[in-house]
């Protein structure tokens, strides 16, 4: 459908300036990343500074295990996307379709569990992790980061459930689907949108915490990378170089991911499917 | 191919509201069966427990000579087609109409054979690579449709299957779903509260009100001998006129003495074999349909009236008319002059009478 | 999607496999860890050590861990709590009070005999009185240097000779303060340092005849802030910038740093930390000099020094303890010394080393021997904490222009005192304690037995509805696995007296905290925590929900290059926060931040001071975290939006509704499912949101005036160790947040679905 050209330039003139407004900080970011000598602020406005270089980044790469990191970061992220996504898509589902006793009752504990300052709950958690010997492990950060993860993503889950006609699903049954069938193939292929903001978010919760990553793991070795990155930051001597080059660097893979998943984000499925 | 039986058929939810309470049905092999009535009648409730979409509360549904009410939707052997069509939004039309059969393990070129005859018979071959966001509403319709007649079911189900298209298409497709019966022979049993396709669909109507079977008869037959008020004012269009009054000397006399209409056994107004003498006396409602109102001179007189509104037909004018301080319909021909002011001398056609009592109920009388 | 699947999961393999093939065979060889604060340089010198060490001693492997100054605090406290954590902890001295206080550090006099101890400079071994009252001294750390000592480092290229008087240092900075191109700005300053953080102002302190606690040093230490001598030195730093103008009007660590890296300060206080980066910066021409004398008293200015070293965890038992107080002999050794001198020009803790020749040929060197040497040992007092907290707010203000420095100095004094009390403060156990615990037991019996019919209809449903209890409980179980220990731990500390002086040997007191939390005015009052609180997540989530909407709207229409734009607009989601919120930081700065310069340059505006006023500061920190929050709820918009029936919007245009009623009646309504859930716990995580305050205003400035609840939770838990406390608080908060769920989706029906 063709729009009037006001709003295709009012549409245009809003995302220009937030996009300005979203890489003006970011591009500082990348211009301390370039600065020698690790100066975090500038007198001016100039992004690219005069005496920039790449120093920082080669020493990333070369001086640092950079790459390790990186690994280790993937694994624990990915393991936490997978369980996050099944596991929310899962409950979500229990908690749009079905009427069971401690339905609300639980939704709302599940809600509450993020009411905590998290740093209240740093020492309980790591005593917790310490007593099932789970330190220096990536399955407590897993466990950890899943729940941390999970109220959310069931609750945004059951959001877009609640969006699918219950039809598509009847429909489904009586072509001769089980209930899990019907929920394999129908449901979630419509739910593709949540299922990408679900995946995203538990891959974010996993690819940025370092609070609980810094007590829990004790093995350079097996550091995931914000808890690497944590390592440039001192009280009054951060490298700030390498920080703000690592900050970039780590970006890159979350870009990367909702790259490829924007698609699966954008594209409405339920449109057309019924009507109301 | 299968009969289904319905016993006693009872659904409560759990919130406490009793949508359906006892419903027997027997429906032949073959039959093509209409659910009508006001919405939350219970109608939509039924089918939906025969589709095995909701737990049966108590009773019996049989497809068939087995008892399904504890088998899954799927394993029923039904199909169904919903009001809002729920096609599979990421499939295309091909695999929507394939889906089923696919779940059912069917074998690959069995399922293309039955999805070309299938978009053969509706006329939507070209349409079989688009996804559903693609299709108009008619296009929409046609492929639910296809979609339950692939799977080539003992019994298909409608739920209001063309409450969502516009009044040409709803023809065009009441037609086609007519001529596919005839065709496929299969069991149907087709919900609506549209009386016109209740009419002109079902070998047999079922009118339900407040999850009780009001009537189930042909639709003639409920036409014309409604069995209470509730099924005489559901069926037909414009509805049939109801003068409150009493049964008194052989006479109808309407409240207030605004009209007067002779019961006789000569069939002029009760219609042939009745007999006045068996009328109950006392209150009771007369309901005469307003083709049966009529100006004539052959009519059994009743009363006159001064036309306030005249609706032309063209065909027809409905005339809107006031007797005892309430609007009825009368139907005139066409080629007769009726506007408003005109005053109308109106009898009543042999055999146009209903009475039904004047209780809530209202059953019939005569 | 298939494809993409299968592409995560080899990747997931793959790395994996890595995982796997790097674990390697078991290592037999006894670990000792150590968590350290070492700065980048001196890291690589342990790391050498620690492998001369481990080829000398082959069944010994010594495994460092950098942490930065709090985490290595509180993560250390967590740990011995726990019954574990690194055989060693090396840093300054300041934190040994507070572990010793808690027990979480052992005695080792065993380890160094009466002998050895002669071999050290005086303050190398930090000694603290037994807690068993006996009046022994117990060795709590065993130092390998000296430093932190803050002293003046001067850019040759603008000043020639560095300052031997405060006269002198005023007039070099007044004539090296200039404005070369004549607009107005300063292009050049003459002196900068960090003068939002008290520990940079103590040589000024001392110049003036101060010091932070009263003498004799008394147990606890009594702080003595509100002297002739603070108030002096609070007016003499505040005329440098506002008479003397030789210093930047907002000047934080950061900028000072920076400024002087880049040519554009021609002094700067900084510690010993710092020196090399400016030694080795091509830019300038650094050199290091003693700080100056005060003309008025005749008193050089003193900086604070603190020996660092070794202390050895009291979970450390064994051949665990043995082996790592081998490697703390070795590091403390006449070899190593001499090594730590020669390469990273660091002072040594024994005496034995202080004649190297490499004392008189380098020149830093040898300043920053001089500086030590009339340097002031710092305090190993946990109550130092509460006197940088009490001297924080007030030394602030007088910057800020909105106290005299005599008032200062007496609100200083009044402050610290208050938190070393609070510091101290025991509870006696409420002789309702029992009481309560009956109460509480039997209340939980009524409730067992009012649910006990839920309970079986639930069993009835678990049969019949078994699908649904499949499909819940996995998540349900995973989340609250994790959640039930910490938040039982939560409840019984928050009724508990833990603190400094009842770190371990906690007891059950009652309800005094929940008492103390709801009488705070500082908390409830109209302008207290509590009501900046809910400003703060009130704006910040109608803020991240409008503009997200809004864009998602935007982006949801016909236009080109859809698919950047999403891209680009998710980069501050993208982004580590923590470096963007500092960076956030930095454009707020008042004269070199590109929020001013850009308002200046293209609206004319005038600068606006957003760190150093209360009310902007909130402000900032607000901007930043909107910033940081709009991609996410965009995000979640833009999924909601693909469910909604492009037939609504058709039927709406045929009713010549306008794109304003349209968005009004038919997106918004339509998009609550998908933005409840996300705008609810939303609301949540801002209530709690630490960080964005934390670095965007610097941990509550300017005068702890943009706090928040979660934020002043932080700091009475973490800066004056009051657990029980704050346990409390963190209940209150949690059941503020409680009430607002449930009556927020009680009203909003977020529970139920729209087409139900």
């Amino acid at each position: 459908m063709k729009e009037p050209l006001r709003i295709t330039l009012l549409r245009h003139a809003v995302l220009l300036l937030f996009v300005a407004i979203s890489l003006y900080p970011v591009l500082n970011v990348v211009s301390i990343s370039l600065r020698p000598g690790d100066r975090l602020r500038s007198t001016d406005l100039s992004i690219i500074p005069p005496d920039w270089t790449f120093e920082s980044y080669v020493k990333l790469f070369t001086e640092q295990p950079f790459l390790r990191w990186l690994g280790n970061s993937l694994v624990v992220s990915g393991v936490v996307t997978l369980t996050g996504v099944a596991l929310a898509s899962t409950a979500g589902y229990a908690f749009s379709r079905f009427r069971f006793i401690g339905r609300k009752a639980t939704m709302l504990a599940i809600l509450t569990t993020q009411m905590f300052p998290a740093t209240m709950l740093l020492l309980p958690l790591y005593v917790l992790i310490a007593k099932l010997g789970l330190v220096d492990t990536w399955l407590g950060l897993m466990v950890f980061y899943t729940a941390t993860a999970l109220p959310f993503c069931v609750w945004q889950m059951k959001g877009f459930y609640d969006t699918i006609p219950a039809s598509l699903e009847e429909a489904a049954r009586i072509d001769g689907c089980s209930r899990a069938q019907a929920f394999w193939h129908v449901v979630l292929p419509l739910a593709t949108p949540g299922l990408v903001i679900t995946a995203l978010f538990s891959f974010m919760t996993a690819w940025s915490e370092y609070i609980v990553a810094a007590q829990v793991m004790q093995d350079e070795s097996m550091f995931t990378l914000p808890l690497g990155i944590k390592g440039f930051q001192a009280s009054l001597s951060s490298q700030w170089g390498l920080y703000a080059a690592a900050s970039i660097l780590v970006s890159i893979p979350v870009v990367a991911v909702f790259l490829a998943f924007s698609k699966y984000l954008v594209n409405g499925l339920t449109v057309g499917s019924v009507k109301e | 191919m299968a009969t289904v039986t319905i016993r006693d058929l009872h659904k409560r939810y759990a919130e406490g509201f009793h949508a359906v309470r006892g419903i027997s049905l027997d429906i032949a092999d073959g039959e093509f069966l209409v659910l009508v009535g006001p919405s939350g009648c219970g109608k939509s409730t039924t089918l939906r427990m025969v589709a095995g979409l909701e737990e049966v509360t108590s009773g019996e549904i049989r497809i068939g000579d087995r008892v399904v009410n504890d088998v899954a939707p799927g394993d029923r052997d039904i199909a169904m087609v919903f009001q809002n069509y729920a096609l599979y939004p990421h499939l295309s039309v091909r695999e929507n109409m394939a889906f089923g059969l696919k779940m059912r393990g069917t074998p690959a070129a069995e399922i293309d054979r039955r999805v070309a005859d299938a978009a053969a018979a509706l006329s939507i071959e070209h349409l079989l690579a688009r996804r559903p966001r693609e299709l108009s509403g008619g296009q929409r319709q046609r492929v639910a449709v296809g979609r339950a007649i692939v799977r080539e079911p003992e019994v298909f189900l409608f739920d209001e299957p063309l409450s969502n298209l516009d009044a040409k298409l709803r023809v065009q497709m009441r037609a086609e779903l007519a001529r596919l019966h005839r065709r496929l022979g299969t069991t149907v049993i087709y919900v609506t509260h549209d009386q016109v396709e209740a009419m002109t669909l079902g070998d047999r109507i079922v009118l339900m009100n407040h999850g009780v079977i009001q009537q189930i008869d042909a639709p003639l037959a409920i036409y014309r001998r409604p069995a209470n008020r509730f099924v005489a004012s559901f069926i037909g269009s414009p509805t049939m006129n109801f003068f409150p009054g009493a049964i008194r000397d052989g006479a109808f006399v309407v409240d207030g003495d605004a009209a007067r209409l002779p019961l006789a056994d000569d069939g002029s107004g009760l219609g042939s074999g009745q007999s006045a003498a068996l009328l109950p006396q006392g209150p009771a409602v007369l309901g005469i349909r307003p083709e049966d109102l009529v100006v004539t001179g052959d009519a059994v007189p009743f009363t006159t009236a001064v036309i306030e509104v005249a609706e032309q037909m063209g065909h027809e004018t409905l005339a809107h008319v006031s007797v005892g301080g309430s609007s009825h319909v009368v139907r005139v021909p066409g080629d007769r002059a009726a506007s408003p002011g005109d005053r109308l001398s109106l009898g009543v056609r042999p055999g146009g009478v209903h009475l039904f009592a004047a209780d809530d109920e209202g059953r019939r009388l005569n | 999607m298939g494809s993409l699947l299968r592409t995560v999961l080899l990747v997931l393999l793959v790395s994996l496999a890595a995982a796997a093939a790097g674990c390697g065979p078991h290592d037999a060889r006894q670990v000792v860890t150590i968590w350290h604060q070492s700065r980048p340089n001196e890291r690589e010198f342990l790391a050498d050590e620690i492998a001369r060490y481990e080829a000398e001693h082959p069944d010994v492997r010594i495994r460092p861990l950098y942490k930065e100054t709090e985490e290595l605090r509180s993560g250390f406290q967590a740990a011995a709590l726990a019954g574990a954590g690194p055989e060693l902890v090396y840093g300054p001295s300041d934190v040994l009070d507070t572990f010793h206080t808690m027990r979480l550090i052992q005695d080792l006099s065993p380890w160094l005999p009466e002998a050895e101890r002669a071999a050290f400079v005086e303050g190398g071994l930090t000694t603290l009185p037994a807690r068993d009252g006996s009046g022994r001294r117990e060795l709590v750390q065993i130092g390998d240097r000296f430093g932190n000592h803050l002293a003046l480092v001067y850019n040759r290229n603008l000043v020639a000779n560095p300052p031997t008087t405060t006269d002198e240092l005023v007039k070099l900075a007044v004539a090296s303060t200039t404005d070369a191109d004549g607009d107005g700005r300063t292009d050049h300053y003459g002196l900068v340092w960090n003068y939002t953080e008290p520990f940079f102002a103590i040589p000024f302190v001392t110049g003036f005849g101060g010091w932070v606690f009263r003498e004799p040093e008394s147990s606890p230490p009594v702080p003595d802030l509100g002297t002739p001598a603070m108030t002096a030195a609070l007016g003499f730093i505040r005329d440098l910038r506002d008479v003397h103008k030789v210093a930047p009007a907002n000047c934080d660590y950061e900028l000072a740093d920076s400024l002087f890296k880049t040519g554009r300060a021609a002094m700067i206080v900084n510690g010993d930390w710092s020196w090399s980066d400016y030694l080795e910066n091509p830019a300038i021409d650094a050199a290091v000099a003693v700080l100056p004398t005060v003309d008025a008293t005749g008193l050089p200015m003193r900086p604070m020094v603190a020996p660092k070293g070794y202390s050895l965890n009291a979970n450390a038992r064994g051949s665990a303890a043995e082996a790592a107080m081998g490697f703390v002999r070795h590091m403390a050794s006449d070899d190593v010394q001499r090594r730590l001198v020669q390469r990273l020009r660091m002072l040594p803790a024994r005496k034995t080393v202080w004649d190297d020749p490499v004392f008189s040929t380098d020149a830093t060197l040898a300043a920053s021997r001089a500086q030590l040497e009339n340097g002031r040992l710092m305090p190993v007092a946990t109550e130092l904490r509460a006197v940088w907290d009490g001297m924080r707010p007030a030394y602030q203000a007088v910057l800020g222009g909105s106290l005299d420095p005599a008032a200062a100095a007496e609100r200083m004094q009044h402050d610290a005192e208050g938190f070393i009390d609070s510091m101290h403060r025991r509870i006696e156990p409420s002789p309702l304690v029992p009481v309560l615990a009956t109460v509480v037991g039997l209340g939980l019996l009524a409730l067992l037995v009012r649910q006990l019919p839920t309970f079986v209809a639930f069993l009835a449903d678990l049969r019949r509805n078994p699908t649904a209890y499949a499909f819940a409980l996995p998540a349900v179980a995973v989340i609250f696995a994790v959640i039930v220990f910490p938040f039982v731990w939560n409840l019984v500390l928050s009724l508990s007296d833990m603190s400094l002086v009842r770190f371990r040997d906690w007891r059950v007191v009652g309800l005094q905290n929940y008492a103390e939390v709801l009488s705070d005015p500082k908390l409830w009052g109209l302008s207290g925590v509590f009501l900046k609180t809910i400003l703060w997540t009130v704006i910040n989530v109608s803020l991240h929900v409008a503009l997200g909407v809004m864009l998602a709207v935007a982006l949801n229409g016909p236009i080109r290059g859809k698919a950047i734009y999403r891209l680009l607009l998710i980069i501050p989601w993208a982004v580590p926060a923590y470096i963007t919120a500092l960076t956030w930081r930095g454009m707020f700065d008042y004269e070199y931040g590109a929020v001013n310069l850009m308002l200046g340059k293209w609206l004319g505006l005038p600068a606006v001071n957003w760190l150093g006023e209360p009310l902007r500061a909130f402000e900032a920190c607000i901007i930043a975290n909107v910033w940081l929050g709009f991609p996410f709820m965009m995000v979640i918009a833009l999924g909601g939006l693909q469910g909604i029936p492009q037939e609504l919007y058709e039927a709406a245009r045929i009713d010549r509704a306008s794109r304003w009623q349209q968005f009004w009646h038919i997106t918004l309504p339509l998009l609550k499912p998908v933005l409840l859930p996300a705008a609810t716990l939303g609301a949540i995580w801002t209530f709690n949101n630490l960080n964005v305050i934390w670095l965007v205003s610097n941990g509550g400035e300017p005068q702890d005036s943009t706090h928040i609840l979660v934020s002043y939770v932080y700091k009475s838990v973490f800066n004056l160790y009051r657990y029980g406390y704050g346990a409390a608080l963190s209940m209150v908060m949690f059941l503020i947040l409680l009430a607002f769920s449930v009556v927020f989706l009680q009203r909003t029906r977020a529970t139920e679905s729209v087409y139900r």
